[in-house]
């Protein structure tokens, strides 16, 4: 019977970066996965781009995550499949193949798919925003990506194209692990049964180790043995079998209560799982621990048709954010931060600033829940005040700063200072993510090969 | 019975969806979900999100886990590219869920003092 192992190397584009070298020395793996990806990376990159051109239009790791495995992959007839290509997997290819000579290797070829990207196209789509059903085409705001998740069916593509290497564009994360096992076990894109049962290991697997014990451990509640070296998950996947499991003599654990957790993160509706390729079922899952740190998972006829459409993500230019810090401690703390926000809320006013947000919070009683926190106590050890805010242009943001520093002198006793030797302005421009549906006819893929 | 909180029987994992957030409530033991759907209601979970959600709260339930799902629209001040927030990614709102309180029998033995952590161990 066939069978495939899928290494989960890592789970977003600043993950770790010793555990792929591991999972390809040790973990008898046929595919080593990369997800780079969060919902901001495109259109981060992308104003990253407009403010320096020389930045590349791919993850600026690719290098790092490229260089100390890709020969041993090659040798071990590994192949690698990542979604690091962002706006330009061709470009991304070809720095591949750069990187393949470099470390020596004779022949390799290295597939980018690409696709999806809808900047140029957006008079013609004429599409609508899921938020608000506003025209996008007419938004006032200047948008500055605009990108669909594209499915599975393109790395399909370029496996059977003969790629060692799979570059993509923005494809939904789950399809770096979808795309393999479909071309391996020839599934048909039409079979939603297993186009789920792809789907659902891709989600399982997509954010690394949150499923191999990472953000699990709760001490004294779920206890996680050496998380400094947690081991990043393996998925071995048959016809009659799906295990989840880790490289031995590392840290983390693989049980069900991890593929619990895991099953449902970032789900909204379980019963209906929005993915390119398909809808998947969740409440159709079910996991068994069938040995330390190995989970079973059953995957009970969990498809549904997929929908016509594609999800897009627009990237709109909200003009700009800063934020700020200062510090008390000892007796009077929360009395004195308390005065501060005083002082300042006096101070925007003299200064006239123009904001369309402020929140100030104090850190150590209700920066993280904000209005949900729980009871403060009425004497706290250490308090900060941190404010931010969001304004239409970069020159009413600067006023913060101006009112913050100066409170080093003429604001309350024992004010402590915050990361005041940085030159220059903590302002950030804002591009804030909107959504709307694409029919999936409009939304054509392409696999260009590049070979060594 | 006795008071006790949903960290007691439960975990979580929250995370983000644009400017939603989803909380996770999963029962240590599958024989302890009905707890977990007679008391971990909207009614009980808008008390504690309430204050930062200013859209709808939904809950979804998976009895194949043992577990809830809770959707909370409008949470993160716009979603994690545009929000003015501390904690930007919605990571952190699972906590909360886990102070909710909860009874249960005077027998029932909870997780913080239960020995036989096999699941993770």
């Amino acid at each position: 019977m066939k069978r495939i192992r899928l290494g989960s190397a890592t789970g977003w584009s600043r993950d770790r970066f010793e555990p792929a070298s591991a999972l390809v020395r040790d973990g008898n793996i046929n595919y080593l996965c990369f997800d780079s990806m969060s919902e901001v990376t495109m259109s981060a990159a992308q104003v990253a781009r407009m403010e320096n051109g020389d930045t590349v239009p791919y993850d600026p790791y690719l290098d790092d995550r490229m260089r100390p495995i890709i020969k041993a992959c090659k040798e071990k007839g590994i192949k690698i499949i990542t979604n690091q290509g962002w706006l330009d997997p061709q470009a991304a290819a070809e720095r591949v193949l750069a990187i393949a000579r470099e470390e020596g290797i004779a022949d390799l070829k290295v597939a980018a798919v690409s696709g999806g990207l809808l900047l140029d196209r957006l008079e013609e789509l004429d599409l609508t925003f899921i938020e608000n059903g506003a025209r996008v085409s007419s938004s006032p705001d200047k948008i500055v990506s605009a990108e669909t998740y594209l499915g599975a069916e393109g790395i399909v593509q370029a496996l059977r194209d003969g790629a060692d290497i799979v570059i993509t564009t923005r494809v939904a994360d789950a399809c770096v692990y979808l795309g393999p096992l479909a071309y391996e076990f020839g599934w048909d894109f039409n079979d939603h049964h297993l186009m789920a049962k792809g789907m659902i290991i891709g989600h399982l697997l997509e954010c690394g180790c949150q499923v191999s014990g990472g953000y699990f451990a709760d001490p004294g509640y779920k206890d996680v043995l050496d998380l400094h070296n947690v081991g990043n998950p393996i998925v071995e996947v048959t016809d009659a079998h799906v295990i989840i499991s880790k490289l031995p003599n590392t840290g983390g654990v693989v049980c069900e209560a991890t593929c619990k957790e895991q099953l449902l993160y970032e789900v909204q509706d379980p019963s209906r799982y929005l993915c390119p390729d398909v809808i998947a079922d969740l409440t159709r899952v079910t996991f068994r621990q069938i040995g330390k740190d190995q989970v079973e998972v059953f995957i009970d006829q969990a498809g549904l048709p997929k929908t016509p459409t594609l999800k897009a993500l627009i990237g709109l230019e909200e003009g700009y954010m800063t934020e700020e810090m200062v510090l008390f401690a000892g007796p009077g703390a929360l009395e004195r931060a308390e005065l501060t926000r005083e002082i300042l809320t006096e101070r925007f006013k003299r200064v006239d600033l123009v904001a369309e947000e402020i929140r100030m919070d104090y850190i150590g009683l209700n920066a993280v829940h904000r209005e949900s926190s729980g009871e403060a106590p009425s004497a706290p050890y250490e308090v900060v005040l941190r404010i931010a805010l969001k304004t239409r242009t970069r020159k009413e943001a600067d006023k913060l700063r101006r009112e913050v520093d100066p409170l080093a002198v003429n604001g309350a006793s024992g004010t402590g200072k915050w990361a005041t030797s940085s030159p220059g302005s903590r302002v950030r421009p804002v591009v804030g993510l909107s959504s709307a549906l694409v029919p999936r006819e409009l939304v054509p893929f392409s696999v260009s090969i590049h070979s060594l | 019975m006795k008071q006790t909180i949903l960290r007691e029987i439960a975990h979580s994992r929250s995370g983000e969806k644009g400017n939603h957030s989803n909380v996770s409530v999963i029962a240590y033991e599958l024989a302890d979900y009905p707890i977990l759907l007679e008391q971990v209601t909207v009614a009980a979970v808008r008390k504690l999100y309430g204050p930062i959600t200013r859209g709808s709260i939904t809950r979804y339930e998976v009895p194949s886990i043992g577990a809830l799902n809770f959707v909370l629209e409008d949470v993160l001040e716009g979603g994690r590219s545009r929000t003015l927030a501390f904690e930007e990614s919605g990571k952190a709102l699972s906590s909360l869920m886990m102070t909710l309180p909860m009874t249960v029998p005077d027998s029932y033995i909870e997780r913080s003092t239960n020995t036989l952590k096999k699941d993770t161990q």
